[in-house]
This record gives C-alpha cells, structure tokens and sequence, in this order.
C-alpha cells in the first residue's frame, strides 16, 4: 500500500514537472510571438516617425510619442511662452504666374521653390511651421531658445534671395519665367507649442509677432525690397548685415506706424567670417 | 550590426590616430581593457584622458547604480545621434555577458510606463536634458525629486547625462569611425575572447568614495567643481580643467571665447558670469565682448578665433554629417592638433553648462 502511495506521489510529481514544462515552454513560445510582433511594431513605429517628420518639425513628433506613452519631455500640447522670430516668405507674382502656366509646371516650379525656401531655413536654424500655398511661415527659436535668432533669420533670407537667383537661372533655360520673393522678419513674444483641434494639430507660435511679420511681408511690395526687417529685429543685429532704412507706414490692424529696414547683404566683417 | 542609430549617417573620420603608450597604458590602467578610440585624440592628450577618466564607471559615482547610469548613457547618445558611443554602450554590454537580443529588449523596455520611478524619471531627465539643455532643468529636477532621488544622487545624475553630452560631441564631431564597435559581436575572435574581456571590465568598474579636494579651485567653474566637493567627480574635473588651460594648442582666450558663446547659448548664468570675469582678464569686456558673442565676430578677434567662435556655437544643436562636414572644413585652416583640442573645448563647454544648470538646482 505504502509503495502504492509513492508511485502515484512520483507520477503526480512527474507529470506536474511536465505540465510545469509544457506552460513554460508555451509561455516562452508565446514570448517569442509576442517580441516578434514588438519588433515588427517598433519597425513601423520608426517608419511612421520618418513620414511624420516630414509633416512637423524635427522633434515634435518625438515629444508627441512621449507624451502618449508616459515618457517625459514634458507635455508637448502646453505651449510654452517664448520670443521668437517669425519669418514670412511669399513668392512675387504668383498669381500672374499662374495663369500662365499649365497646372502640372506651376506645380513643378512651386514645389522647387518651396525646397528651395526650405533648404536655406533649415540650414540657418530655423523650421518651416507651415506652407500657405505660396506662402512660406518660419520661427527662429521658437522650439530651442536661440540668443543669435535674429541673426539666423536674416542669413536665412539672404540665402533665400541666393537661392531663388540661382532658381531663376535654372528657370531661364527651360524658358519658363523668373520668381521673386518677399520676406518680412518680425521678432517678438508668443506662445509656441502645438496648436489645434483634437483631430489636427500643428506646431505654431500664436500672438502679435507673426501677423506683423507677414504685415511687413506685404510691405516689401511698397517698398520695392525683398527683404524686410522691423526695429525690433535691427536692434539685435547690430551691424551684422547692411540695413537701410524704410519710411514708416500704417499697415492693417496696427496702430502705430511700423517702422522697417531694408536688408542689403551681410557687413563685410561678417562675410569675411562666413567665407 | 542593425540598430536604432544605424540609419544615421556618419562621414569619414577627419583625424588621424596616433599611437600614444603612455595614454593607451593609461586607458588600459583605468578601463581594464586597451581603448582603440584615444589614438584618434592623442594630439591634445588632456581630452583624451579626459575621455577615460570623466567615464561614470570607473569610481566616480557614490550613489547611482552604474546598471542606471548605462541606460542613461544609451539614451542619451541615442538622442544624441551619436553612433560611436551609442555602439560603444552596446559593445559594453555585449562585452559583459548580455546578448544582443537582451540588450534590443533593454532598449525597448525603456519605452515601458512600468518601469521603476526612480528609473523613469532618469531616463526622463536624460532625454529631456539632451532635447530641450538647461531651460528645462527646473522641471527635470522637479521631477527627479518626485520620484525619491536626493540631491546628491540628482548631481551624479546631472554628471552621467553631461558627461555623455561631452563624450557625444567629442565623438560624433570628428566621426570617430564606429564600425569596429558595431562589428565586434560579429567577430569570432572577440565573441572568442568576450568571457575574458567581460571579466577584465567587470574588474576595474567600481563605485567611488569620499575624496577631498586637495587645491580651492579656481573660475571659471569653480562653482560647478565646489559643488560635487567631496565626491570623486570634482578632482576629475579639476584635474581635466587644469589639463585643458595648460595645453597649449589654442590660447586661453580663445577657449574662453568658445566656452562663453556656449554658455550664452545654453543660457548658463553662472557659466557666463566666470567666463565673463575670466575674458575681462584677457582684455576682452563690456560692449566689445557683447559685440563677439552676439555676432560670433569681431575685430578685436584673431584668424583662429573668427573660425573657432562661431564653431562653438555649432556644436550646442547639431545633426551630426552637418557638423562632421564643418569639422573637415576646419581642419583645412587649422593644424589637427587646435581642431582636437576646439573639439574637446567645445565639447567639454557643453557637457559642463548642461551640468552647471542642474547643480544650480540641486543646491
């Protein structure tokens, strides 16, 4: 009786250890499919974050990620008080342009000035917010604090009007007509984050500084300049670059006339530093 | 070797190693194992030392767990886009017994809203630091403080983060080539010899003690080392600030110019106050020193400087072939040894502002 009792003890144990080695065997399959599927997860993760980061700044999407998963990097839908410098960009002559162009050129030609645009913005620190048609919008310092913003901006212009004179050459040759900018650079106070609706948000820094930046936008058409900069912009560069001034005017929605400087090149002290 | 820094593009290396016994004897004293990478900063050998000895691991830290202060230098070479120390952590780890599979999951385990507070809140704090710098020092201290870390642990923290901001761009900024690293678990000889090379890192990884401060230091940064009084970090980087002023590769005034434009712009109050006093003994103050950092230029400034001020401020944000590409264009106006040490200058300006800013906080 007594070996009786030990045999069946022993199968008992023996078949628990195989129950015990079947659920580990199939937790560890199970496992397996598990990091397979984080794996293939994680892979489209990264591809959506590359297609993404052609929608919003370099760093936003990341933030958002974080934000959803519980990481930290602070939540990114609280815009933050910031200052700013807000770059307006608009092509000269686009609507005549588009007259005369069929839709499929207009369309190569816009979509090569805007590279064009977005290249010298980039290069000079600073990110595009957003594209209104022809129209280009940009901060300086608005995601990182930035003390030469000012400065960023105008080498960013400056290398837009290089850029579009180069564009014009290529234009040229395939006979189609030339394009000119108009760039009005304000700095100034905002809130910067991402701004919207539950179903669509965007990167952007709200308040005065970019409705006057696109106001001197327009300015440069009343003044026969392609690039304008406001007081507030001219008293931090100093003599970086080569400014002249323009008669104030009244532009809409401002109280005050705004007074602007027209930008002519870079001071030969700092050209000779960039060559 | 697939990885997370994998896509990142990496230009070809633009110095030169060179074979240095003392400092490779040096490296291999302290580390355990021979250090490849300090040939290719022989030719300034205080930063080169200095990227032996400011390592966390090796009897610096008191309070952090040295597991902890490896995932903080994973992620924030990750942030960092750095390949080289990115591979290295890896090659680190993989050297020391986990496979590359398990090292995969660490990094995918980070992402995990489970993780330990204390955990998520470093991990935290080293990406936010290395994403947004000092600005963001409040709330990541903030933070840490929440999830139970004290002030001194919060310092050693601050000096793991830095100091991989410091190792980052000392780096990625001459792309040190990354292939050997990448490629070692691939090789038959070192998975051969990993239980060994394993055994000989576990060896010299240490936590430190107590350590006095044999000389009051001197500004600039005398702030920051006062702070970590007591803890093996100050001499560490005493002993490295002294090794940067005395090499003569550059002038002091010209690595006080780098390291003030850095400080302007990680916004470092107390970094910029001792440059400022520091500058003023070298001549340069008020308007005039206003007028370089605010344009990166000036008269007042030498051919070497006019090249060097504005690269400073280029190595605080960078992507890194961009920043790799400018430090070839450099290397064809200067000899290699001033673009070693401006690499460790700015480098060593941005680890210490990004520190600075947390210490500010901590006491």
């Amino acid at each position: 009786m007594r070996d009786l009792t030990g045999y069946l003890a022993g199968a008992a144990a023996l078949l628990a250890l195989f129950a015990l080695g079947f659920a580990w065997l199939a937790e560890r399959r199970r496992s397996a499919a598990l990091r397979l599927q984080l794996d293939a997860m994680n892979a489209e993760l990264e591809h959506l974050q590359r297609a993404c980061s052609r929608l919003a700044p370099d760093g936003v999407v990341q933030r958002l990620i974080d934000a959803g998963g519980g990481a930290g990097g602070g939540n990114p839908m609280v815009p933050e008080r910031k200052v700013a410098t807000a770059l307006f960009a608009d092509l000269v002559g686009y609507t005549a342009l588009s007259e005369r162009l069929e839709p499929a050129v207009l369309a190569r030609v816009l979509n090569g000035y805007l590279q064009r645009m977005s290249d010298a913005i980039h290069e000079h620190r600073g990110h595009v917010s957003t594209f209104l048609g022809d129209g280009v919008l940009a901060y300086f310092g608005a995601l990182r604090a930035d003390p030469w913003q000012c400065a960023d901006a105008v080498a960013a212009a400056v290398a837009m009007r290089a850029a579009i004179a180069d564009y014009n050459r290529e234009l040229a040759k395939e006979g189609l007509p030339p394009v000119g900018i108009g760039v009005g650079i304000h700095r100034g106070p905002g809130l910067a984050g991402l701004i919207g609706s539950r179903e669509r948000t965007e990167f952007g820094f709200v308040g005065s500084t970019v409705n006057i930046a696109a106001r001197v936008q327009g300015l440069t058409r009343v003044h026969a300049v392609d690039i304008l900069v406001t007081d507030d912009v001219r008293a931090e560069l100093q003599d970086a670059f080569v400014l002249e001034p323009m008669p104030a005017e009244h532009v809409k929605g401002i109280s005050e006339p705004i007074l602007t400087w027209a930008v002519r090149e870079r001071s030969s002290l700092a050209r000779a530093a960039a060559a | 070797m697939g990885h997370a820094l994998a896509d990142v593009v990496w230009e070809d290396c633009v110095l030169e190693p060179r074979r240095d016994r003392a400092l490779e004897a040096f490296a291999r004293r302290t580390q355990g194992v021979p250090n490849p990478a300090i040939g290719y900063f022989a030719s300034a050998p205080w930063l080169a030392r200095a990227m032996v000895e400011l390592h966390p691991e090796y009897g610096l830290l008191q309070r952090l767990d040295p597991a902890i202060a490896d995932l903080v230098t994973l992620i924030v070479s990750q942030e960092n886009s750095c390949r080289f120390c990115y591979s290295a952590v890896r090659a680190l780890l993989w050297a020391k017994g986990m496979s590359r599979e398990r090292i995969d999951r660490i990094e995918q385990d980070l992402a995990r809203g489970d993780l330990p507070p204390r955990t998520r809140a470093t991990i935290d704090f080293g990406r936010t630091q290395s994403r947004s710098g000092p600005p963001a020092a409040h709330d990541a201290c903030a933070a840490l403080r929440a999830a139970g870390v004290d002030d001194e642990e919060l310092k050693e923290i601050a000096y793991a983060v830095a100091i991989t901001d410091f190792s980052n761009r000392a780096s990625t900024i001459p792309a040190i080539p990354t292939r050997p690293l990448e490629r070692m678990p691939e090789q038959w000889h070192m998975r051969l010899l990993r239980p060994l090379i394993g055994r000989m890192l576990n060896s010299r990884r240490r936590m430190g003690g107590p350590v006095a401060l044999e000389l009051a230091p001197e500004p600039p940064y005398a702030h920051l080392i006062q702070a970590y009084r007591g803890s093996p970090i100050a001499p560490a980087l005493a002993r490295t600030l002294d090794g940067m002023w005395a090499s003569g590769h550059l002038t002091r005034r010209c690595k006080l110019l780098m390291l003030a434009v850095i400080a302007r712009g990680l916004s470092c109050e107390g970094c910029a106050g001792e440059l400022a006093t520091a500058l003023a003994d070298e001549g340069l103050e008020g308007a005039a020193l206003d007028r370089i950092l605010t344009h990166l230029d000036g008269p007042e400034l030498e051919p070497l400087e006019r090249l060097l001020v504005p690269f400073a401020r280029e190595t605080i944000w960078y992507e890194p072939a961009r920043i790799q590409r400018r430090a070839r264009g450099l290397r064809e106006q200067m000899q290699e040894a001033q673009l070693v040490e401006a690499i460790g200058v700015g480098a060593l300006g941005n680890g210490l502002c990004r520190m600075g800013a947390i210490v500010g906080c901590a006491t």
